[in-house]
């Protein structure tokens, strides 16, 4: 019990010292004192840019990293494998490539944006799930089939946007993750959406719980295996989507964060989801806050940073099976 | 329970239940018995309405089991499959009350009726003291006690075991069997059972359905069911076949 409250803790901590660093280190700079100050200083000038172009920043690195690593956890639940993870076997790169696909031939539909991700990302699912179910789901089975899956989206993506050339303006932002530059549109997108995947994540806990029964002990009680399949998964190719829309494709944060985060709290996934969606949130706002300060001014995507560390864990993983 | 004219085949190359017809007497302990592939286990899954028949019907309480809603049937029917993975991180519990899962909805719950249930469960299986315990850390026997106490805790009428004692040791076996009996006695409850080793199943009985190559060749009590001829026919086993007051019927088989 100890453990939970302490892990719950320093996380809650650094999730805070991290947003305050984040928002007064970059070009502009400011103490914390400062900072709080001007928080509630309306002319400050410095806090407006501040407001306008580090607060979204956070914001979405904040709700992407929470909504990707609870979405790993949900995977790994329906897919009872703890290798599960949306940026990995493709569930990102399938949303992105439809978004992309659909908007390029039918710009009106750009307020879909959302919609036609979480289509794309449904289909990649449906397509990792059909073809590796006859190996009963094992873990490495899966990985490989989703591999595949996630190196044809992707292949599809660069193609298209070779293909389309000048088409494409926006292009470059949906498979190159990269957090600069987002605008409070892109956080009402992220929150709203985001928010109803991670309250409806945190009210399917104890089926959660129940998935890892064997699927005939489970039926045996009574309890619907397949509708309960089909809406965590459901929930878990919303939350990639919505943030694979809004920050483009980070792997391995759906990995990381939820193994990481069974050590610390338990299998519980009373306690597990909303765990893992707080240290998703802080991992993400970490690995772009160094990635924009370490060689400022340029900048190193937080996809790369996530990728950067998460290769080596999955292979970790990999031998530990 | 009524069972009419099942016929079940996974691959459709051949029914692995032939057209099987029987009936589960309500309050009895009713064991399923045959060689490898006789269709045994696949006849349990059929009553436990795992399996679907391509033809004929089971019916309970004279209610066509297609007709039950999950969690209804849940509440008649509870069963103990053979092996069981152990989920990490599990406290027996926790995992006995899954049990509770067909009398509550997401909305509703009665916490003490569900607080007893577990508790009775616990009880009669002889892990009360153990019950914050991790799974992960039980001996074979102690797990199979705690899956029992799941289904126990679903308090349904019936309860069915697919070969409980196939993985234990010779004290877990009888240990597991006394619990049945048990069960049977005290609680009521009605007992399907499939079982490998003759000599429990005669022992434990008061109903045997012994099986071969999808169809049954014979049931009813003990005695009448498994004599020389019958095991010779169905098992290819010469068996000798005593009686003594302390042990009752047993067989010894000879050879082949």
């Amino acid at each position: 019990m100890t453990k939970k409250l302490v892990s719950f803790t320093i996380v809650i901590v650094l999730l805070l010292v991290t947003v305050v660093y984040a928002a007064t280190t970059g070009s502009i700079k400011m103490g914390f004192f400062e900072f709080i100050g001007a928080l509630f200083d309306k002319g400050n000038s410095q806090m407006e840019a501040i407001r306008d172009l580090r607060f979204p920043r956070i914001i979405v690195a904040l709700f992407a990293g929470a909504a990707l690593s609870v979405s790993g956890v949900l995977l790994q639940s329906v897919m009872r494998n703890p290798l599960a993870d949306a940026g990995v076997i493709g569930i990102s790169s399938g949303a992105a490539f439809v978004q992309l696909f659909i908007i390029s031939f039918f710009p009106a539909l750009f307020f879909m944006t959302p919609v036609l991700a979480f289509m794309g990302g449904a289909m990649a699912c449906a397509l990792v799930f059909a073809l590796s179910w006859k190996s009963g789901l094992s873990p490495l089975k899966l990985i490989l089939v989703g591999i595949a899956i996630n190196a044809m989206f992707t292949g599809l993506t660069e193609a298209f946007i070779s293909l389309g050339g000048s088409l494409n303006t926006s292009a470059s932002s949906v498979i190159g993750s990269n957090l600069t530059m987002r605008t409070w549109k892109d956080v009402s997108t992220i929150v709203t959406y985001g928010s109803v995947g991670l309250v409806a994540a945190l009210t399917l806990y104890s089926w959660c719980n129940l998935l890892v029964l064997q699927d005939k002990t489970a039926k045996s009680l009574g309890f619907n295996v397949a509708r309960a399949r089909l809406l965590i998964a459901a929930v878990a190719v919303l939350l990639s989507a919505i943030s694979v829309v809004v920050a483009g494709v980070i792997s391995f944060v759906g990995l990381l964060v939820p193994h990481i985060a069974r050590r610390l709290v338990g299998y519980d996934h009373k306690v597990l989801i909303p765990f893992t969606a707080l240290a998703g949130a802080l991992l993400i706002l970490v690995a772009d806050t160094i990635g924009r300060t370490i060689v400022a001014p340029l900048e190193i995507p937080a996809s790369t940073i996530m990728a950067i560390i998460g290769g080596p864990f999955l292979i970790f993983l990999l031998r530990k099976e | 329970m009524e069972i009419q004219d099942i016929i079940v085949s996974h691959d459709n190359t051949r029914n692995h239940l032939d057209g099987v017809t029987t009936a589960i007497q309500k309050g009895k302990v009713t064991t399923i018995i045959g060689p490898n592939g006789c269709g045994k286990s696949t006849l349990l899954s059929v009553m436990s309405r795992n399996n679907m028949p391509k033809s004929g019907h089971v019916s309970l309480e004279n209610k066509d089991l297609v007709h039950y809603k999950s969690k209804e049937f849940a509440k008649k029917l509870a069963i103990v499959y053979q092996q069981n993975d152990v989920p990490k991180d599990l406290t027996i519990e926790k995992l006995v009350s899954f049990g509770r899962l067909p009398h509550n909805t997401m909305l509703k719950r009665n916490l003490e009726e569900d607080a007893k249930a577990i508790d009775w469960a616990l009880a009669c299986t002889n892990l009360l003291e153990k019950r914050n315990n991790d799974l992960e850390a039980l001996s074979g026997g102690e797990r199979q006690r705690v899956w029992i106490a799941m289904a126990l805790a679903q308090q349904s009428e019936i309860l069915c075991l697919d070969e409980p004692t196939t993985y234990l040791d010779i004290y877990y076996q009888l240990e597991l069997l006394e619990l049945v009996k048990t069960l049977n006695e005290e609680h009521d409850l009605t007992i399907i059972m499939v079982l490998h080793d003759i000599n429990q199943a005669i022992r434990y009985s008061d109903h045997i359905i012994l099986m071969n190559a999808g169809h049954i060749v014979a049931e009813g009590v003990p005695r009448d069911v498994i004599t020389k001829e019958v095991i010779k026919e169905v098992y290819g086993v010469e068996a000798i076949f005593n009686e003594d007051e302390q042990l009752g019927l047993y067989m010894v088989p000879l050879g082949i």
